[in-house]
């Protein structure tokens, strides 16, 4: 019931029921506040970490540290403004993604407190492709849009690099790359 | 996640900028929207499930390819191991693939100045086996790099193939290099 309640609440209202001396939505609890906010963001902050670390693991370590930290600064009072927590909650992303490159230290001791944290982390993996017809849909592509594909998404290249390593200019490697994605979007939905 | 709409939903194409570096100054922003968007959230997850689809299929020796060296380069950094063939144009060459190899690279040198549109004909045992059609190149890498689908190749047995690049042009069509390939399937 709480669950379903939380659901329907904005993120600033979900954040103010977990800051201190919050009532703010009578018939919710923090901790369901607490479940709800880790739910909604917990994919938005996994895409950051692959985005900016490039590495799975890595990124399921950014979710447990930005989502342990955000709750901490919640309970304890510490966000100004929570109406604005996605802006709080990508500033931390930011910062800790930064400590992470740097090799900083991990906060186990935190995931003993905040056990809801890492469910959301692993509940933020995503469901896995139909491979056999991504490889079909991928061998269907025009030969230029498939190459731009391919080093783009298997060797994380820039349209600059993929540009200047076959030839196109990077305008045109975004345009063959959208109409590659459309494609295998398409294809894959069975259209 | 939250899948409630979005009143200003960001474009697939702004998001495969984005996810592939290549959204600029336009990045800060972007992330702000991303943070407060649950259905764009989702939209960014699915093009990320696409890319990583991308890379396991390529990694699984599933496809054929036009790439560049310096892609085969990192390739060979990150632990893939490839075995190498150059060929000169009217070349032929023993080769093969081992159970081992994740993939074969063949390297086909060719005089690429001028061209505007490339194809790429292939043909085993004399008969026409495919046709890669405007594949993308570097004019002044000399060269043309093809990854044939290392899984397929590993279950094919000793044949010979024949690789012909094709400059097409205004006047018509002009060879520019062929390249045979005396395959042995390992016992």
């Amino acid at each position: 019931m709480h669950q379903r309640l939380a659901a329907t609440l904005e993120d600033g209202a979900l954040a103010r029921a977990v800051a201190p001396g919050a009532a703010a939505q009578p018939g919710l609890d923090r901790a369901q506040a607490e479940a709800e906010l880790c739910r909604r963001f917990a994919p938005r902050i996994r895409l950051y970490g692959l985005r900016h670390l490039r590495d799975p693991h890595a990124a399921a370590d950014l979710v447990q540290q930005v989502l342990m930290t955000t709750l901490e600064r919640l309970r304890a009072g510490e966000v100004r403004e929570p109406e604005r927590i996605a802006s709080f909650v990508l500033g931390t992303c930011r910062m800790t993604a930064l400590e992470m490159k740097r090799g900083a230290a991990r906060r186990e001791r935190l995931l003993e407190t905040w056990t809801h944290v890492e469910e959301a982390a692993q509940d933020a993996e995503p469901r896995p492709l139909d491979e056999a017809r991504l490889a079909r849909c991928l061998e269907a592509l025009p030969e230029r849009e498939r190459s731009v594909v391919l080093l783009a998404f298997a060797g994380e290249k820039s349209a600059q690099e993929t540009g200047a390593e076959l030839g196109l200019t990077p305008g045109n490697v975004r345009v063959v790359r959208h109409r590659a994605l459309a494609r295998l979007r398409q294809c894959m939905e069975g259209r | 996640m939250s899948a409630r709409p979005c009143a200003s939903p960001v474009d697939f194409a702004l998001l495969a900028d984005y996810w592939l570096g290549d959204a600029g100054a336009q990045e800060p922003a972007l992330e702000e929207h991303l943070f407060g968007c649950g259905h764009c959230t989702a939209r960014l997850a699915e093009l990320a499930r696409l890319g990583a689809g991308v890379r396991t299929a390529f990694l699984a020796g599933a496809l054929t390819a036009v790439v560049s060296a310096p892609f085969v380069e990192k390739l060979r950094r990150e632990g893939v191991r490839l075995r190498e063939y150059r060929l000169r144009p009217g070349e032929t060459l023993s080769c093969t693939i081992a159970a081992s190899d994740d993939f074969v690279v063949s390297r086909l040198a060719a005089d690429l100045r001028g061209v505007k549109r490339l194809d790429l004909l292939r043909e085993i045992e004399g008969r026409p086996a495919l046709e890669m059609h405007d594949v993308p190149f570097d004019p002044a890498a000399g060269e043309l790099l093809v990854l044939p689908p290392a899984a397929a190749l590993k279950k094919m047995p000793s044949h010979v193939e024949r690789v012909r690049l094709v400059a097409v042009e205004e006047a018509g069509r002009r060879t520019i290099g062929e390249y045979t390939f005396d395959h042995r399937a390992e016992p």
